[in-house]
């Protein structure tokens, strides 16, 4: 440091600056030391800011890189010879299945099959690659395997030629399990679905619809059974009666599809469902989110509830019962985010009470304080935004309720140490 | 399909930030969301970050416009708020240097003439905080950036397209996080 120092001090002299060695050192220790800001970025801000202090300009850099991929050449092979993710292939195969995709960002997938064996591919929108269709034959050039918790499957590029084939290819015998050949796929717990593209029966509760803006489908929502609950979509094209909320069915024949580690069933032209008498029962898990608040949204904060209903009052008026004389609650609508999922969590009053230091009692006297209920969200922002936290407690829809929440603590050094080995490792 | 969905707040080093100049926007309309694609595949509409921040500048001519650096284990963001990020620019204006702050803010880009991109943040929200917050974010964000490099394997589209775009060295991005942890090691 006293290095950096010292190289500082003569930069300035060749400016025609002398400053004082001990304040150049000062500075720096206090940044380096005490705010672990990294030694060059520390000398910088220094320099920065006796440059300023002394009326001199200053220049600035920055850096940025670009390249293209290489091409390469490609070998033939059979399906049943793809071993490891990562290899370029050319491919001739028959599209057994395809899927419908709920995602913009694929234009296809489904499943593929030579005489070894059969294999899911995905072909992605940005590459503008002509459509495959069902039961026809291609030859897929340039192809990437891509190896997925232990499974393959072969993704289109931008560097893929797919061109028809006149004849057949023969595929493998019984490929999947009961895909809509008459014989209906076997019954599954929804805790039990674990893999991607399986046919799959299932017995359960529509606990939730949610709103739908996409024309391709007809009904989304989550179902459950005593082991979970799982999002499903039911597409247009599948031409199945409405499902109502609440209602227990039996859904026969649908597809198991992963994305991002989660899990939905999809009902589609070969699905069939028939309501059942039963009221099916619906695990409610609970569950653990750690992660940094990010935000604490308005809503949060000093509330007025319906003394009727308790929904909260917007500007003195229940949704129900019109204008009526609140009674006041705390609440928090906080963001949870761990980097990967942002979590929306809601805390009730002993909660927000409890990790904002704000009773509600402090909070209504604050707000008569300042003329203003807002004040109570000011506070909790800046005293919460910004740190870490974990929570557990029940999922419902997209929300956290609330059962407990604490402060992440320092750092873990064992972990810290796992995190440096895994860094080793690469 | 649920409805609004918020972006999730990406955890990046000052360093990546920097070597990025990728961006995109998922859709045609004018609403599509604007993200910027990191060298190790992070996409990347709004951010995460928990540093020191050494600097701050009143830069604006008319009305207040803050300029402030805020720097980590790697290096520094840049981070600019104005009239329309009134709570963050009186949050710096109010704020000490150095001071440890979270921040979570947008991505946003400048080419100059020359062709070069810098990246900065547009911050929503800027809090103080201490320096545990500080070292669990280090380590998080370390994390996160591994995950990602590990997964430079894959052939996600947005791993393709950050692969294509930048020729990712695997080595120099385990090698910046390595440093990171060390370095919090090393306070302890
Ligand atoms: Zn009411």
């Amino acid at each position: 440091m006293d290095k950096t120092a010292e190289s500082i001090k003569s930069k300035f002299l060749e400016l025609g600056v002398d400053i004082p060695l001990e304040d150049i050192v000062e500075r720096l220790d206090k940044l380096v030391t005490k705010f672990k800001v990294p030694l060059d970025e520390a000398r910088r801000s220094v320099i920065t800011y006796f440059l300023k202090e002394n009326d001199l300009d200053r220049n600035a850099f920055f850096g940025g890189q670009s390249t293209t991929p290489d091409s390469r050449s490609t070998p033939d092979v059979k399906l049943n010879g793809i071993d490891e993710g990562g290899k370029w292939v050319n491919i001739k195969a028959k599209v057994l299945q395809l899927w419908d995709s709920s995602h913009e960002s694929v234009s296809q997938v489904g499943i593929i099959g030579d005489e070894t064996a059969t294999i899911k591919f995905i072909k992605w929108s940005r590459d503008t690659i002509p459509d495959v269709e069902e039961g026809k034959s291609y030859y897929f050039k340039n192809v990437v395997s891509n190896e997925w918790n232990g499974r393959f499957e072969l993704t289109l590029n931008k560097n893929t030629v797919v061109e028809e084939l006149d004849e057949d290819i023969e595929v493998i015998s019984s490929p999947m399990a009961g895909a809509g050949d008459g014989q209906p796929a076997p019954m599954v717990n929804i805790a039990d679905i674990a893999e991607d593209g399986k046919w799959v029966s299932i017995r359960a509760k529509v606990s939730q619809l949610w709103d739908n803006s996409h024309e391709s489908i007809s009904q989304v929502g989550l179902v459950g059974d005593s082991t979970g609950t799982i999002k499903f979509i039911k597409w247009t094209s599948a031409d199945l009666p409405d499902l109502t909320e609440g209602n227990s069915y039996l859904f026969n024949n649908v597809v198991a599809q992963e994305w991002n580690e989660k899990f939905s069933v999809t009902l589609n032209k070969n699905s069939s469902i028939e309501e059942l008498d039963e009221d099916i029962e619906v695990a409610s898990s609970s569950i653990t989110f750690a992660g940094a608040m990010v935000d604490v949204q308005s809503g949060s904060g000093l509330i007025k509830r319906c003394p009727e209903c308790k929904r909260a009052l917007t500007k003195g008026a229940c949704m129900e019962h019109g204008k009526v004389d609140g009674t006041y609650d705390l609440r928090i609508k906080a963001v949870l985010d761990d980097g990967n999922t942002a979590q929306e969590s809601i805390l009730k009053r002993e909660l927000a009470e409890q990790i904002s230091g704000i009773t509600l009692d402090d909070a209504i006297s604050m707000a008569a304080d300042a003329l203003d209920q807002g004040v109570v969200l000011d506070q909790m922002r800046l005293k919460l935004l910004g740190k870490y936290f974990t929570v557990t407690g029940s999922k419902v829809d997209r929300y956290i309720l609330v059962d407990s929440i604490e402060p992440q603590d320092g750092m873990d050094m064992e972990m810290l140490d796992e995190l440096i080995a895994d860094a080793e490792m690469i | 399909m649920a409805g609004y969905v918020r972006e999730v707040s990406r955890r990046v080093f000052a360093q990546e930030f920097r070597e990025s100049n990728l961006t995109f926007k998922d859709g045609d309309d004018q609403y599509s969301p604007q993200y910027l694609l990191t060298p190790t595949g992070a996409k990347v509409n709004r951010l995460f970050i928990v540093g020191t921040l050494i600097e701050k500048e009143d830069i604006g001519t008319d009305s207040e416009y803050w300029r402030g650096r805020v720097s980590d284990p790697t290096g520094s963001f840049m981070i600019y708020a104005g009239q329309y990020q009134p709570e963050a620019a009186q949050a710096l204006a109010e704020c000490e240097t150095p001071a440890f702050v979270a921040i979570v803010g947008k991505p946003s880009t400048y080419t100059n003439a020359e062709g070069t991109v810098f990246t900065s943040v547009r911050p929503e929200s800027i809090s103080i905080v201490d320096v545990d917050t500080r070292d669990l974010w280090v380590a998080d964000t370390a994390r996160r950036t591994l995950e990602r490099v590990k997964d430079l394997d894959n052939m996600d589209s947005n791993v393709v397209k950050a692969k294509e775009h930048y020729n990712t060295d695997k080595d120099h991005y385990s090698s910046m996080v390595r440093e990171a942890l060390r370095s919090l090691k090393e306070d302890l």
